[in-house]
């Protein structure tokens, strides 16, 4: 069964619409956002409102659901 | 008979406004040894804040020299160090004590992943300060491994990040990560040959972010510190200083990270 979500960019406030099924993982949606974005090379994490979701994750095991509210932020690594 | 009280006596001791806080220990906070893991920016500013709040026992390690680039944000430096090629560690060791001259600092030039894995349990509280994915897990599953809080910060141009880890009971560093943090860590160490060169281009990097990311590390160990570690950051606080914008997000402990299952 799909679901279709929308994943902002924290960067710059556009939004993409993205279609995942179940099985898809976070870090399959990290990957196809930050693609469609040609972000640069780096660290990305996905959050859904105040959760941060683990890149392991099924679209079912982190609980995401139709229309659900996604955002894409740059991981910093600098120190 | 007891010394008669002086006038000026709330103003003879340095730590005095510190406890007007009320909720730091300020005993625990003399008394503890932190260790600071990296000796650039974040490390600068974790250094002078520990100072400054009373922590009188530091171990700072690095394996870098300074240059010049370093001087628009490590507050230790200076650009005789950078001439001379001045040890990052061992210049803040020797200029850090002109904040406190009884505060006690070990430096250590050398990697991280060199560090004998029983220093880590010598301190009360682990920082890190660092800036590449590898040397973060490691210090992030040594600390785990000995039961000592590892708080790291993160700073990239303007936004920035600290996690708190409390083993065992909140996830650690590795549980947050996915590919794209292990696809830097392969760049970076993927054998290309001596005759091909990987250009990496550096991060960017100003005072301000360091100071705020920096303060937050040292608040959370204070807060360790006192028994106060319920007020701790939960897991993960992220900073955006252009959209004046900060954030504490929760994560799950991953149940097959490797840190948390030896």
């Amino acid at each position: 069964m799909s679901v279709r979500v929308r994943v902002r960019n924290a960067e710059t406030g556009s939004t993409v619409d993205m279609e995942l099924e179940e099985e898809n993982t976070v870090q399959e949606i990290i990957e196809g956002a930050a693609g469609y974005w040609e972000k640069d090379a780096g660290a990305y994490v996905i959050r859904k409102g105040k959760k941060l979701l683990r890149g392991q994750q099924t679209v079912l095991e982190a609980s995401i659901t139709h229309s659900d509210d996604l955002e894409l932020i740059p991981d910093p690594e600098g120190g | 008979m007891t010394d008669p009280l002086r006038p000026d006596h709330q103003d003879a001791d340095r730590l005095e406004r510190s406890r007007r806080v009320g909720w730091i220990d300020m005993d625990a906070v003399v008394g503890a040894r932190c260790l600071v893991i990296g000796a650039g920016a974040l490390g600068n500013e974790v250094v002078k804040d520990l100072i400054l709040s009373g922590v009188s026992r530091i171990t700072i390690v690095d394996m870098d020299d300074v240059v010049i680039s370093n001087l628009n944000r490590c507050v230790f430096f200076r650009t005789e160090d950078a001439l001379a090629g001045g040890h990052k560690a061992q210049v803040i060791a020797h200029r850090a004590k002109d904040l406190n001259e009884a505060v006690e600092i070990e430096s250590i030039v050398g990697r991280v992943q060199d560090l004998p894995t029983e220093r880590f349990k010598e301190h009360d509280v682990v920082f890190g300060c660092l800036d590449n994915v590898a040397a973060r897990l490691h210090a992030n599953s040594h600390s785990y491994f000995h039961g000592v809080p590892y708080i790291d910060g993160a700073t990239m141009g303007t936004t920035g990040k600290v996690q708190v880890v409390r083993p065992p009971l909140t996830p650690c560093l590795q549980c947050a990560m996915n590919r794209t943090h292990y696809k830097l860590m392969e760049k970076r160490f993927s054998c290309t040959g001596n005759d091909v060169t990987f250009f990496e281009p550096k991060m960017a990097a100003e005072i301000t972010t360091t100071s705020v990311v920096a303060a937050v590390q040292v608040r959370e160990c204070l807060k360790i510190l006192s028994g106060k570690e319920d007020e701790c950051i939960k897991s993960v606080w992220y900073y955006d200083g252009l959209a004046n914008r900060s954030e504490v997000l929760e994560m799950d402990l991953d149940p097959d990270c490797s840190v948390h299952s030896r």
